[in-house]
């Protein structure tokens, strides 16, 4: 029997069709405005891509890798490649290495941009949904001109990358970089300074760290609770050139109540990101050497896999990235692969930290929590 | 700090039945018995108190023979630990970890719905990802017929012979 107090609620599905909710729903149960019980629902972006990927050579799997998350695209399709070059004795290049890295910074950088104008859109402020994706456009540029495409941009490959790096990308590419760095302050006082944002942000899903490990969360998710988890100092993939520079993992630790975050440290953690991110590409940028950005041999070498099991991962730009590959002796397509996305968790949280708060709150802590459809229906 | 060879140990004196297996680095694999799987995971808790449940997901090997392999991950440790479980059967069974790490609920409910598993005292078993006309047919095992019509076109050697349209089980 249901208690009293829940014969009075009801039932709202909150997407798909809502404005912010693009290829999700979740089913919210309400009494008065309090979110008393939430059921996020699964399924509706389900393309069966691990399927897909046994289906596919081991040179064509990254580019559907890449469709988990369009935003991220060179992080997405990155852990397949890394567990290939686990399996594979390939030479990367030391150019492609930082080829590589710079772009995945890159891309960071991209994700973020494309998530602040998504959050503020979510909060009903449209202003500040169109100013950071202007600047988005000159990441894309850059993107389109290494790549020839915005989003799909199959560029990491088993052995090193395909494109290399053009005189005209690396001005666009220094556009799209200084015009972040002058941007980046604006935007900071535009949040910190705004009291709309500020209310609608402060105390607006909170969680513990211990909880956060016990969903899974990873990445800024957690690092606004004040944990540095970050693959990229923590298990560090050979052939990324993270341990050639100098950089801290950034953390958010709020004073008002440490180890926990509500959404506006998780805001304020994703502007750090960017920020550590522009440190990182402009230190690599002027290591990069000359040479290769193939390994010459590496188009025979994947063709045919031997038998093994290899897992790869990578920190994305919403958490732990990876996929676990087993292949058969001889193989020309992975027997399973097994892709983690980070916002599988995220979501799956959402179960846990919504109940309690008001329906008006419920866009910002999906929001603040950057969970992208891709990465759980995959 | 915990080790990867300590944690291994710690864990096979008190459960000899489970057997080790070092990976490159600060990792390692614990191949465990799916009678004892509860066991374990509440040990791995007790032993590595920051642990994330990375992932969790099945591998059909054929002939009804299945591995569940579960992922964990410590930042301060450093330490990844897989563990393996084989299963047996039709629709082979083991025992649900979720009342000790939340976070695999969803993952042991896609594996479930992907390859036939039943987790035994799951809270929640309703499909997650799968269309209405897939459930119950396992399309993530082996022996699920996808439309090949097209796999021509992908350049790869020898598809198999396809006796009828695409999206049953045999």
């Amino acid at each position: 029997m249901k208690p009293k107090i829940l014969e009075e609620a009801s039932e709202i599905w909150f997407g798909p069709q809502h404005v912010s909710a693009h290829g999700w729903a979740t089913k919210l149960t309400l009494i008065g405005d309090y979110i008393v019980e939430c059921d996020p629902n699964a399924g509706y972006f389900h393309r069966s891509a691990e399927k897909c990927l046994e289906f596919r050579n081991f040179r064509q799997g990254s580019m559907i890798l890449e469709r988990m998350c369009l935003v991220e695209a060179f992080i997405a399709e990155y852990p397949y490649v890394a567990a290939i070059e686990k399996i594979v004795d390939l030479e990367i290049p030391e150019r492609a290495k930082i080829m590589r890295t710079i772009m995945i910074e890159f891309n960071r950088i991209h994700s973020y941009q494309f998530w602040w104008g998504q959050i503020a859109g979510e909060l009903g402020l449209f202003a500040m949904l169109l100013w950071p994706w202007v600047d988005r456009e000159y990441t894309l540029d850059a993107f389109e001109e290494l790549t020839g495409s915005r989003h799909s941009v199959s560029y990491n490959t088993p052995g090193g990358v395909k494109y290399d790096f053009t005189p005209t990308f690396l001005t666009k590419m220094e556009r799209a970089l200084t015009r972040m760095e002058e941007r980046l302050p604006v935007f900071s006082d535009m949040l910190q300074g705004s009291p709309t944002f500020r209310l609608r942000t402060e105390g607006v899903g909170q969680y513990t760290a211990k909880d956060a490990l016990d969903w899974g969360l990873s990445g800024p998710n957690i690092k606004a609770c004040g944990i540095p988890m970050d693959l990229r100092k923590d298990d560090p993939d050979p052939n990324l050139a993270y341990d050639m520079i100098d950089w801290e993992v950034p953390v958010t630790n709020n004073p008002d109540h440490p180890g926990e975050c509500d959404a506006y440290d998780r805001l304020i953690q994703r502007f750090k990101e960017i920020d550590t991110s522009l440190h990182i590409i402009r230190q690599l940028l002027p290591l990069l050497p000359e040479g290769n950005i193939i390994d010459p041999k590496a188009r025979g070498k994947v063709n045919r896999l031997p038998e093994a099991e290899a897992y790869g991962r990578i920190e994305g730009a919403r958490g732990v990235t990876a996929v676990w590959l087993k292949t058969l002796e001889k193989s020309q397509t992975p027997y399973r692969a097994k892709i983690r996305g980070p916002c599988f968790a995220t979501y799956y949280a959402l179960k846990h930290i919504v109940p309690g708060s008001r329906f008006a709150d419920f866009p910002a802590i999906f929001g603040s929590l950057d969970a992208y459809p891709g990465w759980w229906d995959r | 700090m915990v080790d990867a060879s300590t944690l291994a140990r710690t864990i096979i004196s008190k459960y000899p039945e489970v057997t080790s297996k070092p990976l490159e680095g600060n990792k390692i694999e614990l191949i465990v018995p799916s009678e004892s799987i509860h066991n374990i995971v509440s040990m791995i808790k007790e032993q590595i108190p920051d642990a994330i449940p990375e992932a969790a997901f099945g591998v059909d090997l054929e002939n009804d023979k299945y591995e569940v392999i579960y992922i964990f991950w410590s930042h301060e440790s450093k330490l990844l630990c897989q563990l393996r479980v084989a299963l047996e059967g039709e629709n082979p069974e083991i025992e649900s970890v979720t009342d000790v790490f939340v976070g695999f609920e969803w993952h042991e409910r896609e594996t479930s719905e992907m390859f036939g598993i039943i987790f035994k005292n799951h809270p929640d078993m309703r499909p997650l990802l799968l269309p209405d006309e897939l459930v119950g047919k396992y399309p993530m095992r082996k022996r699920f017929l996808t439309d090949r019509s097209r796999v021509d076109e992908t350049g790869l050697s020898t598809p198999r012979p396809r006796p009828s349209d695409g999206g049953t089980s045999s």
